[in-house]
């Protein structure tokens, strides 16, 4: 290496050598992090909420669609519980004694009211129930 | 390693600090060439590798990781703030008299000459010779710093000196 190039060196040394930040540098950095470090737990806190939130809201609606499923099958039941049973007496009407006839003559319209009035309200029931549940219960 | 293992990110960012703060910014200010500016970046480089920190798996080695977001931030910051400055700006020449404040006013111009000549070297002999003069600085670390295989950075270097000295002697 000749004079001149050693000489370079120690210029160069003495401009690039020393290359630092400022002083207030970590102290400035550390400041920062704290700060990043607070968002990032309430951002985690909102993201939390927000998650949970979806959570809640796809299990209602779940369930709200297996509610109404249900209430379909009770309203089928119990139309298919009418024809059965008019099915049934039907077949059995030649078979009963007189005494049963007369009562049934006698109390005939009042009993088949009274059976069309609870067929017809058990989907208003289910309905009923359906609308004043409070709210669902997750786990 | 350890305590990136144990989740313990902040005191981990504490030992980091000291021991590549100065590489850092040494390596943004060589793309950079504006004080202010590098070490912004090289806040943003820790900030940055604190909230990387727990997906950091250890295959390549933490110095590399660390400059190559270095070279990455750096390069953004390069991009968004054209046109950049030059080492002989007077904000620059500042920063230069303050690293010594005691050389005597031949010395301030000497340096500053020479500080112009650095800075009409081609991008990657200029940072070559910044960070290489930088303390402590080996081949092999100017290599990882900036990406390039050592051979590469001692050609360079090579180039770099040449041109200045001929430069200086004219």
């Amino acid at each position: 290496m000749s004079v001149r190039d050693s000489q370079l060196d120690k210029h160069l040394e003495a401009l690039f050598g020393g290359l630092d930040t400022a002083a207030e540098f970590d102290t400035r950095l550390m400041a920062r992090l704290q700060a990043e470090s607070q968002t990032d737990a309430a951002e985690r806190a909102i993201r939390a909420r927000h998650q949970e939130r979806l959570r809640y809201r796809k299990a209602r609606l779940e369930l709200k669609s297996w509610r109404r499923s249900m209430l379909r099958l009770l309203t089928l039941d119990a139309l298919g519980i009418a024809v059965l049973l008019a099915v049934a007496i039907g077949m059995a009407w030649p078979h009963l004694n007189g005494d049963v006839l007369d009562i049934s003559r006698q109390y005939g319209p009042y009993i088949a009211t009274l059976f069309g009035v609870l067929v017809a309200a058990v989907p208003l029931v289910a309905t009923w129930v359906e609308r004043t549940r409070g709210p669902v219960p997750l786990r | 390693m350890e305590l990136v293992r144990a989740q313990r990110h902040d005191e981990a960012i504490a030992l980091l600090l000291p021991a590549f703060r100065r590489k850092v910014f040494g390596l943004a200010y060589s793309f950079l060439r504006n004080r202010e500016a590098a070490e912004d970046v090289t806040q943003d480089v820790f900030i940055k590798v604190w909230r990387a920190l727990p997906g950091f798996d250890g295959r390549a080695s933490l110095s590399t990781w660390i400059y190559t977001i270095a070279r990455n931030a750096s390069l953004s910051a390069l991009r968004a703030r054209r046109p950049q400055s030059s080492l002989s700006d007077p904000e620059v020449m500042d920063a230069v008299d303050a690293i010594d404040t005691a050389a005597s006013a031949d010395a301030l111009v000497e340096r500053a000459a020479l500080l112009r000549l650095v800075d009409q070297l081609p991008t990657k002999q200029r940072q070559v010779i910044m960070l290489f003069y930088m303390k402590e600085q080996s081949h092999e670390e100017v290599a990882t710093m900036l990406a390039m295989p050592v051979g590469t950075v001692k050609t360079l270097l090579h180039r770099a000196r040449a041109r200045l000295s001929a430069a200086a002697g004219n």
